[in-house]
């Protein structure tokens, strides 16, 4: 796959997202916001950061930027994207995942290592990962996911739940939800599984910085 | 020019820790005992724009429907 990693003003998660895509082979390239197209790519990543400096809600300017357009048909279209962090967020303003990314329930930025169960779903990036767990890194103020109980249901019975904070055992539990989630939900995709949401940072467990993120990477490398 | 204001509020089922943080820091360390705050978002804006378009604006940018409901007032 050949990866187009888009840069709004403030992301600054784009380099580190180079570094795994380098570390696993997979071919990149920047994609600037104003552009309005994503011709020759495969995946789309929006990275991480504070686009438009978190102004109004986070990733709510961003879901306006010219760029956005043409992710908007490419996800229509079947191509993959993955929205990290800032991304997630910018995800659910599009409306492209539903619900939406709140304040942390204790108002503090959070940047610590958590640990994460794979859930059963349709994801495209995370066949076979069923059950596994991963640690990895977040780094967020407003990373606390929050829909409706009937949108959670149905997030439930389509297999859209990707990742749940848990124990380092594989428990959800409430101890183990750092920002207040709902249901302990750490990454979701759409019903076609090749819109992917998540806010912990992949791309920081990569190469020489670990192997907990690879599994991300090696399914873009394919 | 109009002046429109625009409120936008987190709904009432939605959680607001930083209007609970509020009311706690007020009560606790300066006794004003004054039940529930929440926090919004207020948006003076001056313009030709008719107010269906403000409606726009406030529907499509300033809120998200999913957690915010919004209030625009003309005056």
């Amino acid at each position: 796959m050949r990866v187009a990693i888009i840069r709004f003003p403030g992301t600054n998660c784009d380099y580190d997202c180079a570094f795994a895509c380098r570390s696993c082979n997979v071919e990149y390239g920047f994609v600037w916001h104003k552009e309005t197209t994503l011709d020759g790519y495969d995946c789309a990543i929006l990275p991480g950061g504070f686009s438009y400096g978190d102004y109004l809600r986070s990733g709510a300017l961003a879901s306006f930027s010219p760029i956005m357009q043409a992710v908007r048909e490419f996800a229509k279209r079947g191509g993959y994207v993955v929205g990290i962090c800032n991304g997630f967020q910018m995800l659910t303003e599009l409306g492209l995942l539903p619900g939406v990314l709140l304040k942390n329930r204790n108002l503090r930025f959070i940047h610590k290592r958590v640990w994460l169960k794979f859930e059963s779903s349709v994801c495209r990036f995370s066949e076979n990962m069923a059950g596994r767990l991963v640690r990895l890194s977040i780094a967020h103020a407003q990373g606390c996911y929050y829909c409706t109980q009937n949108e959670l249901k149905r997030l439930e019975d389509d297999g859209c739940v990707v990742l749940r904070y848990a124990s380092p055992q594989g428990e959800v539990t409430d101890e183990h939800n750092p920002n207040g989630s709902v249901s302990n939900i750490a990454g979701i995709c759409n019903r076609e599984g090749n819109i992917f949401g998540l806010m912990p940072h992949p791309e920081r467990s990569v190469g020489d910085l670990g192997n907990d993120g690879t599994w991300l990477f090696s399914v873009l490398a394919s | 020019m109009k002046k429109y204001t625009v409120i936008v509020m987190p709904r009432k089922d939605i959680l607001d820790p930083e209007g609970k943080a509020i009311r706690r820091v007020a009560r606790d360390y300066l006794g004003f005992d004054v039940g529930e705050i929440r926090v919004g978002k207020y948006f003076e804006i001056e313009s030709n724009a008719s107010r269906d378009v403000i409606e726009k604006l406030a529907r499509n940018i300033l809120s998200n429907e999913v957690v915010e409901d919004y209030r625009v007032i003309e005056s």
